[in-house]
């Protein structure tokens, strides 16, 4: 069990839980897990997952660029829970396992990226790892390739997803469903992803 | 009180047990999330209800992450630490190049007395 234990549905505020319990089961990442935990803070888990919907699943920058940098995020946070989780948006609209794992590996010598997409997942790779690389000639080639709208979109999803995965690896949660949508016990689950949280 | 939170709040007696292991929470999770294990959330909840720990983690959090982007930004803040409006290049030269406590330098530098 998670812990700080996650309420069950009973507990919740229905009422105000409605639209979030919605997109987390449209989106699974997170996952109603996330939602339940969070709802010991009502004002927080609505703020928050508004946030990090916002910042994962809208904007001007493709959600599946978006959310293999999630994945890579949470596996430099070692976050069991949100490494294991996976956008059913992002895969509705094609993302891959296999796109993931190249873009959490050696994306920069991969040639399915292109030069705008490399640029993006370095700097997610880059901003917990070497941030003092991220200095004005980075940003400067970002600017050939992205709009300081979307810069800012990328970083502010990079520092809100990172965040939440930090605290949620202390948590020592697991996503509730097994990769075939089956709901299982966090034990269950536990078993199935397992302690790493490489792919 | 700032700088004893941060640098000394182990030892200090200016802080509860309670604020020292919510001291303790931030320092860990952005130094050594490891450590915060089950045995932590349970000296937690010797202080802190379930709703405070998801709001104290939660924060936290946010923090780690939006502070390492902001630190990419290399931007300052608007005012000085002595409440007047300033411009990026002045806060960087009161502020300095990395966070440090504001009464070892940058008030000093706001008011011009650092050679007093």
């Amino acid at each position: 069990m998670p812990n700080v234990e996650p309420l069950s549905e009973d507990q919740i505020d229905q009422k105000g839980f409605t639209k979030l319990l919605r997109r987390s089961r449209e989106i699974q990442a997170p996952d109603e897990l996330f939602v339940r935990i969070m709802a010991h803070a009502p004002g927080y888990a609505k703020s928050l997952h508004d946030a990090m919907y916002m910042s994962h699943v809208e904007g001007n920058v493709d959600h599946k660029l978006k959310e293999i940098i999630r994945v890579q995020l949470s596996r430099k946070a070692e976050d069991t829970y949100f490494a294991n989780l996976r956008s059913e948006k992002a895969k509705g609209d094609g993302l891959t396992e296999e796109r993931i794992e190249a873009g959490c590996g050696d994306f920069e010598n991969d040639s399915q990226f292109t030069e705008a997409e490399k640029w993006a997942l370095r700097y997610a790779w880059l901003m917990y790892r070497e941030p003092g690389k991220l200095n004005a000639e980075f940003y400067d080639e970002g600017k050939r390739h992205y709009s300081e709208a979307q810069i800012m979109e990328l970083g502010g999803f990079v520092a809100l997803h990172y965040g939440m995965q930090v605290f949620m690896r202390t948590l020592g949660a697991f996503p509730m469903h097994d990769s075939e949508g089956n709901e299982v016990s966090q034990a269950q689950s536990e078993k199935i992803y397992g302690a790493s949280v490489n792919g | 009180m700032i700088d004893e939170g941060i640098e000394n709040y182990r030892k200090s007696d200016k802080f509860s047990e309670a604020e020292k292991l919510a001291l303790e929470y931030s320092e860990l999770m952005q130094f050594e999330p490891e450590k915060i294990d089950k045995a932590f959330y349970a000296k937690l909840r010797e202080h802190y209800s379930d709703e405070e720990i998801v709001e104290l983690g939660s924060f936290i959090g946010f923090n780690v992450g939006y502070h390492t982007f902001f630190r990419t930004l290399d931007f300052y803040p608007m005012f000085s630490p002595d409440g007047r409006l300033v411009d990026q290049e002045e806060s960087r030269r009161i502020y300095g190049a990395k966070p440090t406590s504001h009464l070892r330098g940058p008030m000093a530098r706001a008011t011009g007395t650092e050679n007093e």
